[in-house]
């Protein structure tokens, strides 16, 4: 197959990309610093010596707000995108998406344990509080994950096809045990439940970046390194045996590195869509299907579109603030739907 | 000379405090909470206002300022571009890492009761009249807010000696939606209950209404709270489309209300006792307001 770019050209252009996504989202928000602010407060974060009269204002937004903000946005964008190639490798179908082994319905449904049932678990100590949600909507992705592929698995082997109906059943059993949440909630749950389903960087702070960092570097050191294994799954599964391929070993670590990663994204920004299933896509149009560029440049690609969607999200309406789940699919799509007329025959 | 010089002096010491005791106090407000905003508002803070969120829907001149978007996703960088001062909003106000990073940035953030009870208002009207420096009138507006519910109770008994509480039905919903009623625990049972109605739903918090359970329940009075199903037309739309609505006494009878729908968020805002009056009004036409 022909690619529209080499493999080195596009990782240039995505690093060049994503460093100009981060110095945007770094730069800009409804605060308006002066550049040379931005600059020398980012100068002084890095440690360096730098007078720091008339800076105060500059480093809060820049440390406390727009610096973890921008972490979480490659964070969560990356894993995302590495996902969706994860997926989309294991059931060999460019339309899988995280949310096919259940994760994204899993991580719903603990949300929704945890934003209307919240009051019930009263006697929580106050330091969990906070995190409730999170580790609710961690470990529901994580649990209907796991049972999943327990459903797909027979006489030790998995079969993917009996995984994604599976799949495709809990998703659906899921959605009712949320459906039967929002009926219980009151006004108020109900609207942070319907903000929830749409993601947002908003309130990123340092204690909740950490376990989706780990995560996340984790995910993106590892999957790279079954690059190969990945490429040999696109002839067929036996196929790939024959080739000395661990075929069960790779299904079982694609399927828990995508309930991890996906689970910890969403479990500190919310559900966010599209970018999983779109941002391998992009990439394929572009460079090929071979998972030795894939993997590492969809977490360019993930990270760098999540971040502009994000700017968009707090410029918008600002002082207010979009939900970043709209405005991902609103730019991403079109600008997908143009790749794909442009794309030669 | 001498005594002169001191007068002067004492009279620019004097002023110069007040002037400091005066910037002292936050001038520069967003507030997040419909029924907060309104007080504030009410309490004459309204200038010191740079910007509401999306339930401050009251007094109308709040919607020309920028806003802030839901209370409960608020943005910290979008509010600290407003530069203010001081942040007020009820404890529904949120997400809590937003509203530290808030308080880091060096901005007061005070949070006030959303309970609908008249003890909290008066710790809310407090507060709030300090952080204005408007102590005076915020005791007076508890005084005649007191007052004013006082006479609602009388008014209700007094109607009750001569008729029996209607029972009633709230409805809320969105445009074209099935209407959901109001049930146990929520502010609009609150609020009917204070008007002297007997809000014949059981269940709690707002559900949708099935149709048999509607005709068994036959209400003398409804009341709509639903900013798309005012005026006359949007009734006789809703009438159409549900005839068991219709076929209840009080659409038979007329006895059909309005709310505003704000009202039931937030607390208790300073519009309440006019809307109960309103409402026990219609609950009891005739005996009330002789």
């Amino acid at each position: 197959m022909t690619t529209l770019v080499k493999p080195r050209t596009l990782f240039i252009s995505l690093s060049l990309l994503c460093v100009l996504a981060i110095w945007l989202s770094l730069a800009l928000g409804p605060v308006s610093l002066p550049l040379i602010d931005t600059l020398r407060a980012a100068l002084r974060l890095i440690g360096l010596p730098i007078a720091p009269d008339g800076l105060e204002q500059a480093e809060l937004i820049l440390g406390q707000i727009r610096l973890p903000r921008t972490l979480l946005g490659l964070a969560v964008g990356g894993v995302l995108a590495l996902s969706g190639v994860a997926m989309q490798g294991l059931f060999r179908n460019p339309l899988a998406d995280p949310g096919l082994v259940g994760v994204s319905s899993g991580a719903a449904l603990g949300a929704a344990i945890a934003i209307v049932g919240g009051s019930a678990f009263g006697g929580l100590p106050e330091s969990f509080g906070p995190y409730l949600l999170s580790i609710c909507a961690f470990l529901g992705g994580l649990g209907v994950t796991a049972l999943v592929y327990r459903l797909g698995r027979r006489n030790g082997q998995t079969n993917v096809a009996t995984m994604l109906l599976a799949g495709i059943a809990l998703t659906a059993l899921a959605g009712s045990a949320v459906g039967l949440f929002t009926y219980l909630a009151d006004d108020a749950t109900l609207r942070t439940l319907t903000f929830w389903n749409l993601g947002s960087l908003n309130g990123a702070s340092y204690s909740r970046l950490w376990p989706l960092l780990l995560v996340t570097a984790g995910v993106a050191l590892w999957l790279p390194r079954r690059a190969k294994a990945l490429n040999a799954l696109l002839l067929g599964e036996s196929e790939a045996g024959h080739l000395g391929i661990n075929v069960e070993g790779l299904k079982r670590e694609l399927v828990f590195c995508t309930a991890l990663g996906v689970g910890a994204a969403v479990a500190a920004a919310g559900m966010i869509g599209f970018v999983g299933l779109v941002v391998p896509h992009l990439v394929r149009l572009l460079a090929g299907p071979d998972h030795r560029v894939l993997l590492p440049a969809s977490v360019l690609a993930g990270a760098s579109l999540l971040l502009f969607a994000d700017l968009v999200a707090r410029l918008a309406l600002a002082p207010a603030e979009l939900p970043i789940g709209i405005v991902t699919a609103f730019i991403g799509a079109p600008f997908f739907l143009f790749l794909l007329i442009r794309r030669p025959a | 000379m001498r005594l002169r010089t001191r007068v002067v002096a004492l009279c620019v010491g004097l002023l110069a405090s007040h002037q400091a005791a005066a910037a002292e106090l936050p001038q520069r407000w967003v507030s997040a909470g419909g029924a907060v905003s309104e007080w504030v508002s009410a309490l004459g803070g309204e200038a010191k206002l740079v910007g509401v969120d999306t339930t401050s829907q009251h007094p109308e001149s709040l919607k020309a300022l920028p806003s802030i978007g839901y209370q409960r996703q608020l943005s910290a960088e979008g509010i600290l571009s407003l530069r203010p001062q001081i942040l007020v909003g009820t404890e529904e106000m949120g997400p809590p890492p937003v509203l530290s990073q808030i308080r880091n940035a060096g901005v007061q953030v005070e949070l006030f009761s959303a309970q609908p009870d008249v003890a909290a208002l008066q710790g809310n009207l407090q507060h709030l009249g300090q952080l204005l420096g408007a102590e005076d009138q915020a005791s007076q507006a508890l005084k005649v807010y007191q007052q004013q519910l006082d006479q609602q109770k009388v008014r209700i008994t007094e109607a009750q000696l001569k008729q029996k509480a209607p029972g009633v039905l709230l409805l809320i919903g969105n445009a074209g939606g099935k209407p959901l009623i109001a049930g146990k625990d929520t502010a609009a049972d609150w609020l009917l209950q204070r008007a002297g109605g007997h809000n014949l739903a059981t269940h709690t918090g707002y559900k949708p209404f099935s149709n048999e359970s509607l005709a068994s329940l036959n209400p003398e009075v409804l009341v709509f709270a639903d900013r798309a199903l005012t005026g006359d037309a949007a009734r006789a739309a809703l009438f159409k489309e549900n005839p068991i609505l219709s076929s209840t006494r009080a659409a038979k009878d007329g006895r059909v209300l309005e709310l505003d729908p704000t009202l039931l968020v937030g607390g208790l805002g300073p519009r309440l006792p006019e809307a109960l009056k309103k409402l026990s009004d219609g609950f009891y036409p005739g005996a009330t307001g002789q």
